[in-house]
């Protein structure tokens, strides 16, 4: 028990502050409400278009993407309908009206956010994003990174390729990030939890936690319990006080 | 007067009380769900990469054509499934599958279409141990839709697809290491309901408890090494 001591002493001493680090950014991630690190709340669901696609034929979609097509979509994209191909040489957005390039540039990046922003600010900057940042790690890139002067500094992320609004960003995700990066211990890209410190260190503090659970087994004594014991015992011993009494008389006949 | 050293002692061991368990669960739990890759949890490994064949485009179904096959047509997407053209489409009556070829309907999809497109996608080499249509969602499909057809193979940790009837698609891929990261995870979160929400009162306090445990646990650090020097110095 004296080992179990120590070892829980001196596992405290250097592991100790990462508990407490995942300890206080987990209670910050549980308050944070999901819904808003999501960024759900700032998006509209796609809007129907109320006119039917009137989409040229397949062969002017072959001419006009000029490369073997794997996959073809055609699907409303804010105002119009368009064609989208896979090809081996990426993705390719075609307006199904006319069968010409559709180029998502920042005009169109800044109509598509705004079509799919829930709130009502003003759009504050338009810009390319095509480095993986700690906002667009998850995101097939390059994005349009579309800014609102909203109170919780919203951003929506378009991609250049598809026109799609990819998700949005606020400062509930931007804190609900730091959190993330100190529980994962992912300093860098905050994107990857496997990795050899984590295991190692959540090994030797799960040492910490079950030393501490089986310190926990001598850590009590009778004298800690006496608050939760007292009244018990006041009334056992008023019972037994109470039996004494009514037996004195008959034991004096 | 209670003696410091004495405050800090008995405030961790009644908080390590209540949260001590949890914190085994919440650490051990962690091993696990960061010594085993996110992908192979995922079943990454387990779905084999799409075919980068071209489509032969002449003499398909034309798209201007789809409304009048599935009305109120939402989206299409044209590709290839078990090597033959089709249109998955979206419309008012909900997802629906048409060969592109022929425009003939091919979906719902029943078991014997629904397991060649297992089979299809399936990267390893086990055989199809059983196949069965749900109408009510497993646990392990979330918040996906149904009907869905589910496919179980022979193989390590038993892995299982979920194929869509309306549209031949991979719903989602489960086995073993996923169904045990899921229950590591409903441990880790403290939703033992449904296992998805992460702001519940449970983990609120608990957290909070962890806090001030570990926070006097550090406290209790200030004196638990300096018995010995003063002995010396005695």
């Amino acid at each position: 028990m004296f080992l179990v001591r120590t070892l829980h002493k001196w596992f405290g001493l250097v592991l100790g502050l990462q508990f407490l680090i995942w300890a206080l950014s987990g209670a910050v991630m549980a308050i944070l409400d999901h819904h808003k690190v999501s960024g759900e709340h700032a998006l509209l669901p796609v809007a129907h278009l109320t006119a039917a696609p009137n989409p040229r034929p397949l062969a002017d979609v072959e001419a006009a993407v000029g490369a073997p097509v794997i996959t073809l979509e055609l699907k409303p994209l804010f105002d119009r309908w368009v064609y989208q191909a896979t090809t081996p040489n990426g993705v390719r957005l075609l307006d199904a009206g006319t069968a010409t390039p559709f180029e998502v540039d920042a005009a169109a990046a800044r109509s598509l956010a705004v079509a799919r922003y829930a709130g009502s600010a003003q759009v504050e900057a338009v810009r390319l994003v095509e480095d993986s940042t700690h906002e667009t790690r998850d995101m097939v890139r390059p994005v349009w990174r579309v800014a609102f002067a909203d109170a919780d500094n919203t951003a929506l992320f378009v991609s250049r390729a598809t026109g799609e609004v990819l998700g949005a960003k606020t400062d509930t995700w931007r804190l609900w990030d730091i959190a993330w990066m100190l529980h994962i211990m992912n300093y860098g890209d905050r994107q990857s939890f496997n990795h050899p410190l984590i295991v190692t260190v959540a090994t030797g503090v799960t040492w910490l936690a079950l030393s501490g659970m089986i310190l926990l087994f001598r850590a009590f004594r009778p004298s800690d319990v006496a608050w939760i014991a007292a009244p018990f015992e006041r009334l056992a011993a008023r019972r037994r006080g109470r039996a004494r009494l009514i037996r004195t008389p008959s034991a004096g006949e | 007067m209670i003696r410091l050293p004495a405050l800090a002692r008995s405030t961790h061991k009644w908080l390590a009380l209540f949260v001590g368990l949890q914190a085994v669960l919440w650490t051990a739990g962690g091993i696990y769900m960061t010594a085993v890759h996110i992908d192979i949890i995922h079943g990454d490994r387990l779905v084999k990469a799409a075919p980068q064949s071209a489509l032969a485009l002449t003499g398909l179904v034309e798209p201007a054509h789809l409304a009048h096959l599935a009305p109120g047509l939402k989206s299409a997407r044209l590709e290839t499934q078990l090597g033959r053209a089709v249109y998955v489409v979206d419309a008012s009556d909900g997802k629906a599958l048409f060969d592109a070829r022929t425009g003939e309907k091919l979906s719902p999809l029943g078991k014997a279409g629904a397991e060649a497109r297992a089979k299809a996608l399936f990267a390893e080499s086990g055989a199809i141990v059983s196949a069965e249509y749900l109408t009510k969602a497993p646990l392990e499909m979330q918040t996906r839709p149904v009907p869905v057809w589910r496919v179980e193979f022979e193989g390590a940790w038993r892995p299982t697809f979920y194929i869509s009837p309306y549209t031949g698609e991979l719903v989602t891929r489960r086995h073993d290491l996923w169904r045990l990261f899921d229950v590591v995870w409903m441990l880790h979160i403290m939703d033992y309901d449904d296992r998805q929400d992460v702001n519940n009162v449970l983990l609120q306090g608990f957290t909070w408890l962890a806090v001030l445990g570990s926070a006097t646990g550090g406290w209790l650090l200030l004196y638990s090494f300096r018995r010995r020097r003063r002995r010396k110095a005695a």
